[in-house]
């Protein structure tokens, strides 16, 4: 399921091989160093942002981020579920045969996806009331499924959950700046807390779905408009 | 019976409208937009696959996961239920319908991580709809996804004629115009009256 | 080939144990967490009782309708009030569920919206809006027009949300026909 995108269909795996000296294979490479550990992790915050850049896990980066606090739950929800699957799938990576990996990934995310379920059912109850459908749908999230098989089923653990990290970091952060901007433009406040003071006369438009396409769209050209200036 | 009926089946396709109001297939709704021809295949598989696919989950729940107490299974064995038929569709159109095949079989693959699919599933178990009210919603909401789907590609197919700004081309200008499909698909909603 | 069955069953079986032993960890807090929802609900809506409602049920079945719990409340053993789930299905958008609490005259204890699905800012206000809710207070079948003001009856509504108001009173006003007939 690759959106149309101008960039290639894995960016990701493309963006990492850069980083390796010519002609090493990911897998001799020995110790793993502290820069490179680094460089996973920051590589799904900005460059490769599942959200803005790559237009991954679009579903509930619309659905929940009516507020500031709905957008940080549902990344921090999927945060857990890529770093502890991109660890799972780097451990079991020489035990599971190429042609089945693509099903044993997905029952190693269900597991995980249905672990964060029943524990914010069970200890953050509102919170999942709040999110409901789109918890078990990070089963389908491609960014889950995208990281487990474009890096984590290729790398060694440290960098597997590194990068698992930095591209739900990425992915929070961009749930969080898309709930704020609804929030502020919709009801005048940030993490509830007032903005505009209490005579701010609610804007509906923004916190209705229209509002979340419309909102996204704006923030892509955005982003079009910054990376054009930077020059890439 | 058929009063309610007729209130799903017209609060799935437009008032709750899965990719316009609940945001469900949003990535195959702005990857499968460009052509109202592409749009129409992908619109045609998803449905024939959500029907299917909501029926087998909803007698799986019913006779495995609740009697045995495994509801905890529902996300796991869903999603694997959804890939496996997907393969068998896939086989079987390619076995019995070259036509079908030809016009439904590169989309076939990319309905697996569809969330609409497994989305219907789930929230057939959750409203505790009976079998009939389950391929109802199945075929409507898949249905209203369709239309969607055919919509917006009719709206991109003219903006390609159209001037758009620079920062705008691409995935921007799309999604605004989906914002506003979004918008007039909420005039559906006070529709239905009880 | 063997292999290759052998390695996703290893994964399918891994799986399936992790996730019974969360299932066992989480069903306690899970069942406890709805029953406190329950029991918060119940106690806003019910005079004040000394029992628990959520223990004390009744099971009846409306002519014409689906089965449906009641709750009694009593206090000190005699019975105060009985609160039942009603649903009113021509919300704006959708459903509503609210839960609404009768006394022993066949007045409105109380009324809380469980789940609905109304347009934020608008159809909402029925929840946000610290006085429509209080304002059924105290209200009987006989002392009211069970109907908005818009379409004569006694119940305010909202400028520009009269759909949701209306639906919800409509609701109420079923849940006392209920109670009359299967209350005490």
């Amino acid at each position: 399921m690759q959106p149309e995108t101008t960039t290639p269909p894995r960016p990701a795996h493309m963006g990492d091989v850069a980083v390796l000296p010519p002609g090493a294979l990911p897998e001799a490479r020995p110790a793993t160093s502290a820069r490179e550990l680094a460089a996973d992790f920051t590589r799904g915050i900005w460059r490769e942002n599942a959200v803005f850049k790559q237009m991954l896990g679009l579903c509930p980066s619309l659905a929940v981020t009516t507020s500031a606090v709905n957008g940080m739950a549902m990344g921090l929800a999927t945060l857990v579920v890529v770093a502890m699957s991109n660890a799972s799938v780097s451990a079991v990576r020489n035990l599971i045969p190429g042609s089945v990996r693509i099903p044993a990934f997905v029952v190693i995310i269900a597991t995980f996806v249905t672990v964060v379920d029943l524990t914010m059912n069970a200890f953050a109850h509102e919170l999942h009331k709040t999110l409901g459908l789109f918890i078990p749908l990070i089963v389908v999230n491609c960014i889950v499924l995208g990281r487990a098989d474009a890096f984590a089923c290729k790398r060694p653990l440290p960098r597997a959950v590194c990068d698992g990290l930095g591209a739900g970091t990425g992915f929070t952060l961009a749930l969080v700046v898309l709930g704020s901007v609804r929030e502020l433009v919709g009801f005048g406040t940030v993490f509830g807390v007032s903005v505009f003071g209490a005579a701010y006369p609610p804007f509906l438009l923004f916190i209705l779905p229209p509002g979340a396409f419309i909102v996204m769209g704006l923030m892509l050209a955005g982003v079009n408009r910054l990376q054009s200036r930077m020059g890439g | 019976m058929a009063g309610e009926l007729a209130l799903i089946a017209v609060s799935a396709m437009l008032v709750n409208n899965f990719v316009l109001a609940r945001f469900l297939g949003v990535c195959p709704f702005l990857g499968v937009s460009r052509k109202t021809e592409s749009a129409l295949g992908m619109g045609a598989a998803v449905m024939f696959v959500m029907t299917v696919a909501s029926l087998v989950t909803w007698l799986i729940q019913r006779l495995v996961l609740v009697p045995f107490h495994l509801e905890y299974l529902q996300t796991i064995t869903y999603i694997l239920v959804i890939a496996a038929l997907v393969q068998l569709v896939e086989m079987v159109v390619q076995k019995t319908s070259p036509v079908l095949y030809q016009a439904l079989g590169i989309f076939l693959p990319l309905i697996t991580t569809n969330c609409a699919i497994l989305g219907v599933a789930i929230l057939v178990q959750q409203k505790a709809y009976g079998f009939l009210e389950t391929l109802t919603f199945a075929m409507a909401a898949s249905a209203g996804f369709g239309l969607a789907l055919v919509l917006l590609a009719g709206i991109r197919e003219s903006l390609e004629l159209a001037f758009v700004p620079k920062a705008f081309q691409g995935n921007a200008i799309v999604l605004v115009a989906a914002g506003m499909l979004s918008l007039a698909f909420m005039g559906f909603s006070g529709l239905v009256r009880g | 080939m063997t292999r290759l069955v052998l390695a996703l069953m290893v994964v399918c079986v891994i799986g399936a144990v992790i996730l019974a032993g969360t299932d066992r960890i989480t069903q306690g807090p899970i069942a406890e967490q709805k029953r406190r929802e329950i029991v918060r609900s119940l106690d806003s809506v019910l005079p004040p009782h000394s029992n628990a409602p959520d223990q004390d049920t009744r099971v009846i079945r409306p002519e014409g309708g689906k089965e449906m719990t009641l709750y009694l409340a009593r206090r000190d053993g005699a019975w105060v009030g009985t609160a039942m789930v009603v649903t009113a299905p021509d919300g704006y958008s959708g459903n509503i569920d609210v839960m609404v609490g009768i006394d022993r005259a066949g007045a409105i204890a109380g009324v809380a919206i469980l789940a609905h699905a109304e347009t934020p800012g608008l159809g909402d206000k029925i929840i946000t809006d610290p006085r429509w809710l209080p304002a059924l207070r105290g209200r009987t079948l006989d002392n009211t027009h069970w109907a908005v003001k818009k379409d004569g009856g006694d119940v305010d509504q909202f400028t520009g949300a009269t759909i949701t108001p209306r639906a919800v009173t409509g609701a109420v006003r079923r849940a006392l026909e209920i109670c009359r007939e299967y209350c005490g």
